[in-house]
């Protein structure tokens, strides 16, 4: 049994928060979109959308002050070096180690919580993904700012398409996060961590060692 | 920015059915207003007596024109509400009173009622000719073009629209006169809109505008927009002449009054509800704006309702985004199914 204490709790409250923002967003958003007032009335779902936006923003900034004075931002650190065979070994695992119980490739410590496909997944969602959706987003809400056309096209269009084409993207983020939670030493392992903030394994010293959630 | 306040829209009650430009006023009308006006104060002495009550000034600044020059003369027996009489070959009521309190709000407050009024009031009973003098908006607002206190807004272009609009070829309203400015905007108590006016304030001051005349539209099918889902979700919402003027040459603090009829009017759902709507840019930059005039930035951010169903709409990308998705979410299930039976099989060999 290994214990790593792994998620402080700003980190968690953080992680939980932007969770339940982005919850509050993917749901009022497709309600908008597709006009589905049985999901959430339009006039209920606009302002939520609009204050979750925002909230998400100040999320978002709280992340980037945290990953610089919290000292995360080592977990988002690219090593190009070693990154292609770490890729090969990590993808190689979740198509065919997994299903023949091969230890996995990766070892969650204090200093490497996320595995090379989960590193370079997070940061082109937070620093890439993230930032251009929640410029979208205020784009959208100060239209009457913007010039009237962008790269000779309505500029309102350009913003809306690429709300749109981002928030797809950040669907199918969370899709896939929210499987490899599961991927642990149990399913419930990555779950369990970060709630409680310790990262805890059971027993053998070669056993395969679960990918960090965070 | 002025907004949605466009310069002829108004903010007052209905406006007095051709008040400021009266028909033709036979001598016989004019008897039944003096009779009126005997029968409802008794004396015309009386008159007199009650009329420094109700023109007070309101002191504003510039003072009330209903206090300059002669108006208070006029205002001796046009103050009254009942000031009225029956046109005898229309059979409508032409309501001749003027609501101080309404005129002293207006644009016009503080014009003198001979300003616009100029030739043959000063005798009484008003030569049946007087009320022939055809004032019109654009008329008088060219006349005063030069005049240095005043420098009344140019209504030439809106004339020009108006000459190709429904209203001026084909508009026959049931009063029986002739379809003028004065059908809609009542000159005595029209003002523009403020410009902290909510958006939905506007659009039902710019809507009642039309739904003053056209009540065959109050019904829960209102004629001519059988096809327009949630009738009045859209009213409430958008101005009538959003769909109602041509698309092209639009300003949108300037409303074209080219009003149009039934056939050339946008019955498009997408230019408004789609990603290349025509209509999407305009309605939206114009909501956002609005609000953000009114709100403030934070507040603007939060209460943000200029969102149109379906601006963000195209079936490409979410077609594309449904089936990766779908995909996805397909490829994840099976990978966890192959999971548990590999564990399955593992626990069964142990």
């Amino acid at each position: 049994m290994s214990e790593l204490y792994l998620y402080p709790v700003w980190l968690r409250l953080w992680h939980w928060l932007n969770a339940l923002l982005f919850f509050a967003l993917l749901a009022t958003g497709i309600s908008m979109h597709f006009s589905l007032g049985w999901l959430i009335p339009f006039d209920v779902a606009v302002p939520t959308h609009n204050v979750s936006g925002i909230l998400l923003t100040l999320s978002w900034l709280a992340f980037l002050v945290g990953n610089v004075i919290g000292g995360n931002g080592k977990h988002y650190l690219i090593n190009f070096r070693t990154l292609p065979m770490d890729l090969v070994r990590q993808v190689r695992y979740y198509v065919y180690g997994i299903f023949v119980d091969e230890p996995h490739p990766f070892h969650v410590s204090a200093d490497h919580k996320l595995n090379a496909l989960q590193t370079l997944s997070y940061v082109g969602v937070m620093y890439g993904l993230m930032p251009l959706l929640i410029l979208s987003g205020w784009a959208f809400l100060f239209s009457a700012e913007l010039p009237e056309t962008l790269f000779g096209i309505g500029s309102i269009w350009v913003v809306a398409m690429a709300h749109l084409l981002l928030a797809w993207m950040m669907l199918l983020f969370i899709v896939v996060h929210l499987y490899i939670i599961t991927t642990g030493e149990t399913p419930t392992t990555n779950l369990k961590a970060m709630i409680t903030g310790w990262h805890r394994e059971g027993g053998d010293a070669t056993g395969g060692s679960a990918t960090g959630s965070g | 920015m002025n907004g949605m306040s466009n310069p002829l829209s108004r903010a007052g009650g209905p406006p007095a059915p051709n008040a400021g430009a009266s028909p033709p006023t036979p001598t016989k009308s004019l008897a039944l207003v003096h009779l009126v006006l005997l029968l409802f104060i008794g004396l015309p002495g009386a008159v007199v007596g009650a009329q420094p009550q109700q023109v007070a000034p309101h002191g504003d600044a510039g003072g009330s024109g209903l206090t300059k020059g002669d108006s208070a003369e006029c205002m001796r027996c046009h103050w009254m509400e009942t000031m009225a009489y029956r046109d005898s070959e229309t059979r409508q009521i032409v309501d001749l009173s003027i609501d101080r309190d309404a005129y002293e709000h207006s644009v016009h407050h503080d014009l003198a009622c001979s300003e616009c009024h100029a030739r043959g009031y000063r005798h009484y009973p008003h030569r049946t000719s007087s009320a022939d003098e055809g004032l019109t908006c654009v008329g008088c607002h060219e006349e005063h073009q030069g005049d240095a206190d005043v420098s009344p807004p140019d209504l030439a272009g809106f004339d020009i629209q108006y000459q190709h609009s429904v209203h001026a070829l084909e508009a026959k309203p049931e009063s029986g006169a002739a379809f003028s400015c004065f059908s809609c905007h009542n000159p005595h108590s029209f003002r523009p809109l403020p410009d902290d006016t909510p958006v939905p304030e506007v659009v039902a001051a710019n809507n009642q505008l039309c739904l003053d005349c056209h009540t065959e539209l109050d019904a829960p099918v209102p004629k001519g927009h059988e096809w327009l889902p949630r009738p009045r979700q859209h009213w409430g919402a958008v101005r009538c002449l959003d769909c109602h003027t041509p698309l092209e040459g639009r300003h949108l603090y300037a409303p074209s009054h080219q009003l149009l009829g039934a056939a050339e009017s946008n019955q498009n759902c997408v230019e408004c509800h789609s990603q290349g709507g025509e209509l999407l840019s305009q309605l939206y930059v114009h909501r956002a704006g609005e609000e953000r005039e009114q709100q403030g930035f934070l507040a603007h951010a939060v209460y943000n309702d200029a969102y149109i169903i379906g601006m963000s709409r195209s079936p490409t990308i979410d077609r594309i985004g449904l089936a990766v998705v779908g995909l996805m979410i397909l490829g994840v299930a099976a990978h966890g199914v192959g999971r548990y039976l590999a564990h399955k099989r593992k626990r069964a060999s142990q």
